[in-house]
């Protein structure tokens, strides 16, 4: 391989097209990645980042199209030979082996891990590279026990070590908290410097595109819509390109008046699975019309706190009330019948059943109601008529009402969820991460249809980790950390600022500011 | 794959249709014929005549007809009892055990009232139920076991409901022969013989009141799966525990109700075979061979996809294939265990063609 200099095109790709039944996933995809540049790739769910980034890593082989790495053609036949090329990847959901070590799992994998595993000589040389980037990780630390992001800095080490000189990186910025976000930015600007080229896959979070990268393609169905310097780009501009339409970064806020109180805690305390504690004496209510908002990382015991509060898990100590009744001991079932909606984080696993047709998915939240159900019996018109009724009302892109939920993307299984939920007219709506992983034109559509509830009456909860969208929503605002919730602030005069305080666990540093 | 300017490629199908998978058994137990054509050459016998031999027997013949639904029967309530907690997502393995405990408390409520001692008893409109009820009652009971273990202390069903085999093979054992209460008067073994005025109705050598009942369930079970909500319940859950969790369906409720009716399917398979056909009308000394031929209910609820409707054609092939391969083992003097081989390779290719249902070659012209 010769010597690589800044700027030398490393990575090209040359129509690059991708089709599976029904859809053109990449149609044509032209582009380059030049040594040293962070080059981000933007788009909604949908667009095609998850098929292009699959072919760059060897996961799935283009239709057609070649891709050239260093100025050789290649044709990968799986991820292995993508990494031998260079290529490493950093994927969304994390895979490493959390029993393990750091080093054991930067290890795995790497050709030097034969019969005879060398710690000492790996342990050396992944010193030097932490030193190198002002990484400070304990290699023998079980990777269980590290924070999200600094699990993605061994995923990070793991794939420099392995010889990577394009790194891709899957929405690297997902889950980590804002102090994390900013020590990921620097480190990967300073990784440049060394002829890396960094190719990070976002979906929104369209400021950190501004701050660090040089150059931005974005995809919209499948097709390059634009390629820009990113100093040619404005934050309008590239949603704008994103989703074809302007998109309005500022929510109205409806005024409305906030009633009684729907939903009171008493001191509640829950815990995990591993049974340790997840949330401590946990006090607050939510009212009608208030959206009552919980910022914090993911992690923190919001999880097991909306669980608790959904009867999905069961509360170690302290009470809740639902318009004044104790529901502390109800199952789930007996709360969602009262009038309680619950919007889980995890879409797939937990909020649909991809196996079953939009159909019988909405049956979830309706096989219990005898309009729909008479002597046993399911009332396959109705529930069919309401499905088509709601799809309509919700947007949600499909054929037909008989699609299997897995079929749908993240968006529209998000609206069909939020259909599920809302058509029952919940009194109060547990709504956790509502638009994680959405696209700007998904979310901004979740966010006013949980204001056209909170105007309709009803009282919100709402969990996110997006610190813009708790203040743009709330009426009130949690920061939660480690199980505890630092204060209680109004939401309209709340600094920013001092949430994210808050939120990243620094109590004193909040009350200076 | 390369061939003369074509590729041949692999590709993962999105989908497929009843008719589909129709095709695919059809070709899939053809192929398995013509593997098992081989052990027929082997012997020294003419495939085709061997075959010809084996389905003229098993389903155009006077002896073979009855023998082969019979057992079809058999196989068939086998097969419900893997399937209703299969579509839970649950394991039943343990149709012997629960067909050998639905026996026995069959020919127990018999007992009781006396049919092993006088010979005449209660009229048989009110024996025969009762035999019926307790067939349900005891298979029941025992799919309560591991449907309350796997509900309540999420214990692994597999290993339960096959540990439960060796014990309801035993107790049978136990209750039938020397000493046992249900010993025959034979005393070789086997237990005692229902008198005629109880033995369920035959017409032309099949068991028609069981048969009856086995179809009218193959469409009630497909109601319950198609049609209601308990049917909804079960199938979310067999699907996606965590979401049905979560759209408040109780996970104890679904691995008990399951498991128990499960278990007294199997119960009434147990009643069928040893209570109804003709010539036995009691628990015989090779009682464990049909234990064994239970776990055709396995390969024939995993082939139908779990639909009751689709297992009806199986559960006939499988009999027919049982009752036929051991008559032309005798007639054509061929080696023990032609019966069981054909049946071993039979499912094996039709499990190896649950591939096609995902997959499909396509064959690409080269560009």
């Amino acid at each position: 391989m010769t010597e690589i200099k800044q700027g030398d095109i490393v990575l090209q790709a040359r129509g690059i097209t991708k089709r599976y039944p029904g859809l053109v996933a990449n149609d044509h995809i032209d582009f380059e990645i030049r040594a040293g540049e962070i080059h981000a790739i933007l788009g909604e769910n949908g667009a095609g980042k998850t098929t292009l980034m699959s072919i760059l890593f060897g996961l799935t082989h283009p239709d057609e199209g070649e891709i050239y790495v260093f100025g050789k053609k290649v044709n990968f036949r799986s991820p292995l030979d993508a990494i031998d090329l260079g290529i490493g990847m950093v994927h969304q959901a994390r895979k490493l082996i959390s029993a393990h070590t750091v080093l054991e799992n930067i290890l795995l994998g790497h050709p030097h891990a034969g019969a005879i595993l060398d710690m000492k000589k790996t342990a050396e040389e992944v010193k030097q590279l932490c030193d190198a980037y002002g990484y400070k990780i304990d290699l023998n630390a079980k990777v269980w026990h590290l924070s999200e992001g600094e699990k993605q800095m061994v995923e990070i080490l793991k794939a420099l070590y392995r010889g990577a000189k394009i790194l891709i990186m899957d929405e690297p910025t997902s889950a980590l908290a804002p102090p994390e976000t900013e020590k990921l930015l620097e480190t990967i600007q300073l990784m440049t410097k060394n002829e890396l080229a960094i190719v990070p896959f976002i979906t929104h979070k369209l400021p950190i595109v501004l701050s660090v990268s040089q150059r931005v393609t974005v995809l919209r169905r499948g097709k390059i819509v634009a390629r820009l310097n990113t100093a040619e780009a404005t934050e309008q501009s590239l949603a704008m390109e994103m989703i074809g339409r302007e998109v309005l970064f500022n929510l109205k806020r409806p005024d409305v008046k906030i009633g009684k109180p729907i939903l009171q805690v008493e001191n509640i305390s829950v815990h995990d699975d591993k049974d340790y504690w997840a949330a401590r004496n946990i006090s607050f209510e939510v009212r009608e019309g208030e959206i009552f908002g919980i910022a914090g990382v993911s992690g923190n015991g919001q999880q097991p706190l909306a669980e608790a509060l959904a009867g999905l898990r069961k509360a170690s100590a302290g009470r809740v009330l639902f318009e004044n009744k104790d529901i502390t001991r109800l199952s789930s079932l007996e709360r969602w019948k009262k009038g309680i909606g619950y919007i889980p984080s995890e879409q797939r696993a937990v909020g649909s059943i991809g196996d079953f047709s939009l159909v019988e998915n909405l049956l979830m939240s309706y096989y219990y109601d005898d309009q729909f159900v008479k002597w046993g019996l399911i009332d396959a018109k109705k529930i069919r008529q309401l499905t088509q009724e709601l799809i309509e009302e919700y947007n949600v892109a499909t054929p037909n009402p008989d699609v299997k939920a897995r079929n749908l993307s993240g968006g529209n299984l998000q609206k069909m969820i939020l259909a599920r939920v809302f058509s029952r007219k919940p009194r109060l709506i547990i709504a956790n991460l509502p638009t994680q992983g959405l696209d700007v034109g998904a979310m901004e559509f979740v966010q006013n249809k949980l204001l056209e509830e909170k105007k309709a009456g009803a009282g919100i909860l709402l969990i996110s980790e997006d610190l813009d969208e708790i203040m743009a929503l709330s009426d009130r605002i949690a920061p939660m950390y480690e199980g505890e919730f630092m204060d209680i602030l109004p939401g309209g005069s709340a600094q920013r600022e001092t949430v994210g305080a808050l939120m990243a666990g620094h109590k004193q540093k909040a009350v200076q500011a | 794959m390369k061939l003369a300017g074509y590729t041949l490629k692999l590709e993962k199908k999105a989908s497929f249709s009843g008719l589909e998978a129709i095709l695919i058994s059809v070709v899939a137990i053809a192929f398995a014929l013509f593997l098992v054509g081989f052990i027929f050459l082997q012997a020294g016998v003419n495939p085709a005549e061997g075959y010809k031999a084996i389905f003229t027997y098993a389903f155009a013949n006077s002896f073979g007809v009855p023998l082969t639904i019979n057992r079809a029967v058999f196989i068939l309530l086998s097969s419900f009892a893997f399937i209703v907690p299969i579509r839970a997502g649950l394991w039943n393995i343990g149709m012997a055990g629960q067909l050998y405990f639905g026996a026995l408390s069959a020919f127990g409520v018999a007992y009781a009232l006396g049919a092993r001692v006088s010979g005449a008893v209660l009229s048989p409109w009110v024996v025969i139920p009762l035999m019926i009820v307790g067939a349900i009652v005891g298979g029941g009971l025992i799919g309560a076991i591991p449907g309350v273990l796997k509900g309540r202390f999420n214990t692994n069903e597999i290993v339960v409901t096959m540990m439960l085999n060796f014990i309801g093979y035993w107790v049978v054992a136990h209750m039938i022969k020397e000493g046992g209460p249900f010993m025959g008067s034979g005393g070789e073994g086997e237990g005692y013989k229902l008198p005629a005025s109880i033995q369920a109705p035959v017409v032309s050598g099949v068991s028609v009141l069981t048969l009856a009942i086995a179809l009218i369930l193959a469409v009630l079970l497909y109601v319950l799966f198609t049609r209601t909500r308990f049917g909804y319940q079960i199938r979310a859950f067999g699907h996606s525990p965590a979401a049905s969790r979560y759209a408040g369906i109780s996970p104890f409720k679904i691995a008990f109700l399951t498991f128990v009716i499960g278990g007294a399917l199997a119960g009434l398979a147990g009643y069928h075979y040893f209570g109804t056909v003709p010539n036995l009308n009691q628990i015989p000394k090779n009682y464990g061979d049909f234990g064994d031929m239970a776990f055709y209910g396995i390969i024939c609820g995993l082939i139908s996809q779990g639909n009751p409707l689709a297992a009806i054609p199986l559960a006939l092939l499988f009999g027919g294939l049982t009752s036929g391969g051991r008559y032309v083992q005798g007639k054509l003097h061929l080696s023990y265990g032609i019966d069981y081989a054909l049946l071993g390779v039979l499912m094996i290719v039709l499990v190896a063609f649950q591939f096609f249902f995902r997959y499909r070659f396509v064959l690409k012209k080269e560009s």
